[in-house]
């Protein structure tokens, strides 16, 4: 039996309203007298528990339901229909009390004072918080040391690059401490510096306070690198939720064998291969490419068979990238596999 | 008091950073002076049109609905002056965060969000108060004829009677800025508000121009509050004691407004909607 949950969700739906526009100028004349609505479900019927200190990835294609599940958490958004305690809060019904437990960075908007220097936010944001000078001290030495932020605290925030303007909003997000940090889309727009950075101060972050951390993404790399635990939505509707090393073992059917041969006369032989049912790709010069159902033959046997035939220089040997098996699940092709 | 203090100290800091705000825009700083200065030349002379061939239709008096020229131009100068004190501008740039899904950074902070953008604007109209206020108020002095306070009295309760106003303007304009949230574009709404404001409020023409059945009528309304009480109360037109009473309505609708623009919040709020992203 685990320990309470630390966000438990359950049920919990979105829907929309939008107005259907009719196409035309006699559609337009007929829009002022009469509107139709179409109710839109961002999330539906959505349930899953958070166990204090759990990295969790979400992750979904655009328009999946991922942020605005964020923003009911967040108690930005009331819910349609469904139940959600977060820390013993019911977000959006005791928003003042329960937004002081979380920290929230939004990758695509900053909650940072647009004009101001950085530093001038903090330091807002310190009172709004009631942080002690002591903690607030501490804090920021931590910040500067993981996330360099001493070269920029004095610059306003429009002057700021993405990357430096990104890890000010999570220094923010952070300031006061919070048990629970959600993050959308932490790393769009980033580069492969700022992204490290980035996954590192949380990994830091949730080891040394053991921060409970929900994130959406598009980049599976920061759930590869941070979360154990990952949920595909897609439509509103909740496709996955578990291990991410279980979806791997389950959906991970194909690899994929990358060879270099050793001159010409080499690769001349390689038709013998072909052969025996084996489709090989040319991926550059010399260098050949074998895709290859695990389940059908295993990684011994075909590197035996390839040996036998050619002569190697270099020999490679992959998994199916997660963008594959992904893109799969959101096709609805894998999904079977994995419940079942 | 240290809970007050902890509890106050945030919303301080908004006024601060509202009041630095306000510095960035130093052309809008130029503009305004100029402009309401334009504002109280343009209704001097019309006044003083208006009250020449008066002067004599009337009679020696030379007053329309009791107010004679020079009566009339301290209403017109001090209406404008105090108007660059409580003037704000937070429906449009609430619109403009409920446009931009910035209200959700203001909805994750543990704060009111009514007081934080009262907080805000108090700060840009204490700015406003010893850089546009007070300096249109010695050019105004300096050019028109316009009088001293009644009394010191009436001053004396004037001076609460504008921050009143300010609080009236407020909670107008933070339910104007609500309805965003439900309207998405309110740019009618805010321009329709502007004219109604400038002529209910009393700041056009005094309220006591208006026909009877209209005054009855204006009576019954915050808006009168925001212009003309305090302006009566500078002129004199209120005894001490109807002055004071005056005061209490005015405030007594800051509070009614207050709780009704808070009620309005609350209830828009439950309807947000920020797609995308």
């Amino acid at each position: 039996m685990p320990a309470a949950p630390l966000i438990s969700v359950r049920d919990l739906s979105k829907h929309f309203r939008t107005f259907k526009r009719r196409e035309g100028v006699w559609g337009a004349i007929r829009n002022l007298v009469k509107r139709d609505y179409q109710s839109v479900h961002a999330v539906d019927r959505v349930t899953f528990d958070i166990q204090p200190g759990e990295m969790v990835g979400y992750i979904g294609p655009n328009g999946a339901g991922k942020s605005t599940t964020i923003k009911m958490l967040t108690g930005i958004l009331v819910p349609t229909a469904g139940e959600l305690l977060s820390n013993g809060f019911v977000p959006w019904k005791q928003r003042r009390q329960y937004v002081k437990s979380i920290g929230v960075v939004f990758g695509q908007r900053t909650q940072l004072w647009w004009d101001i220097a950085v530093v001038e936010s903090f330091k807002l944001l310190r009172k709004i918080y009631d942080v002690s000078q002591h903690d607030y001290d501490a804090r920021m030495e931590l910040f500067n040391h993981v996330l360099k932020l001493k070269d920029y605290l004095d610059t306003p925030v429009r002057k700021l690059s993405l990357g430096e303007r990104m890890r000010c909003d999570l220094a923010a997000a952070l300031l006061h401490n919070p048990p629970i940090l959600f993050l959308d889309e932490p790393t769009i727009g980033l580069d492969v510096v700022a992204k490290d950075h980035i996954r590192q101060f949380l990994k830091e972050i949730n080891q040394r306070y053991r921060t409970t951390v929900l994130l959406t993404t598009h980049d599976l790399d920061d759930i590869e690198e941070l979360c154990k635990r990952i949920m595909i939505i897609d439509h509103g509707r909740l496709l996955y939720d578990g291990p991410l090393a279980l979806l791997k073992q389950k959906l991970l059917r194909t690899k994929q064998v990358k060879f270099v041969v050793k001159d010409s006369e080499q690769a001349a032989r390689l038709p013998a291969l072909e052969n025996d049912g084996l489709k090989i790709e040319p991926v550059d010069h010399l260098t050949y490419r074998i895709v290859f159902d695990r389940t059908k033959i295993s990684v011994a046997d075909l590197l035996r068979q390839i040996l036998a035939e050619v002569e190697v220089r270099d020999l490679l040997i992959e998994d199916e990238p997660i963008e594959e098996i992904v893109k799969r699940i959101y096709a609805g092709e894998a999904l079977k596999e994995v419940t079942a | 008091m240290n809970v007050l203090a902890q509890t106050l100290s945030p919303y301080l800091e908004f006024t601060r950073i509202g009041f630095v705000n306000i510095l960035a825009f130093r052309l809008r700083y130029w503009t305004g002076i100029i402009t309401y200065l334009i504002n109280v030349t343009v209704y001097y002379f019309i006044w003083k049109a208006v009250y020449g061939p008066a002067a004599q239709a009337f009679g020696s008096a030379g007053t329309i609905a009791g107010y004679d020229l020079a009566q009339m131009i301290t209403y017109v100068s001090v209406g404008w002056i105090i108007r660059s004190f409580y003037w704000n501008t937070i429906d449009q740039e609430m619109s403009y965060e409920v446009l931009e899904g910035k209200i959700a950074m203001a909805l994750i902070k543990p704060l009111s969000v009514q007081w934080m953008w009262f907080s805000r604007a108090l700060g840009e109209s204490v700015f406003r108060l010893g850089m546009l206020t007070l300096p249109t108020a010695v050019v105004v002095v300096l050019l028109f004829p316009v009088r001293l306070p009644a009394s010191a009295v009436h001053f004396a309760l004037f001076v609460p009677a504008v921050l009143g106003s300010f609080f009236l303007m407020g909670a107008i304009n933070f339910m104007i800025g609500t309805c965003a949230i439900q309207l998405k574009s309110i740019l009618a709404l805010i321009r329709a508000k502007y004219w109604l404001i400038e002529l209910l409020s009393g700041l056009l023409i005094p309220i006591a121009f208006f026909p009877a059945p209209i005054r009855a009528v204006m009576a019954w309304l915050p808006f009168a509050h925001i212009a003309s009480t305090p302006l009566q109360i500078y002129l004199g037109k209120l005894s001490p004691a109807a002055a004071a009473v005056a005061l209490a309505t005015q405030w007594a609708w800051v509070a009614a407004l207050l709780w009704l623009a808070g009620r309005w919040w609350t209830f828009s709020v439950k309807r947000i909607t920020i797609h995308g992203g």
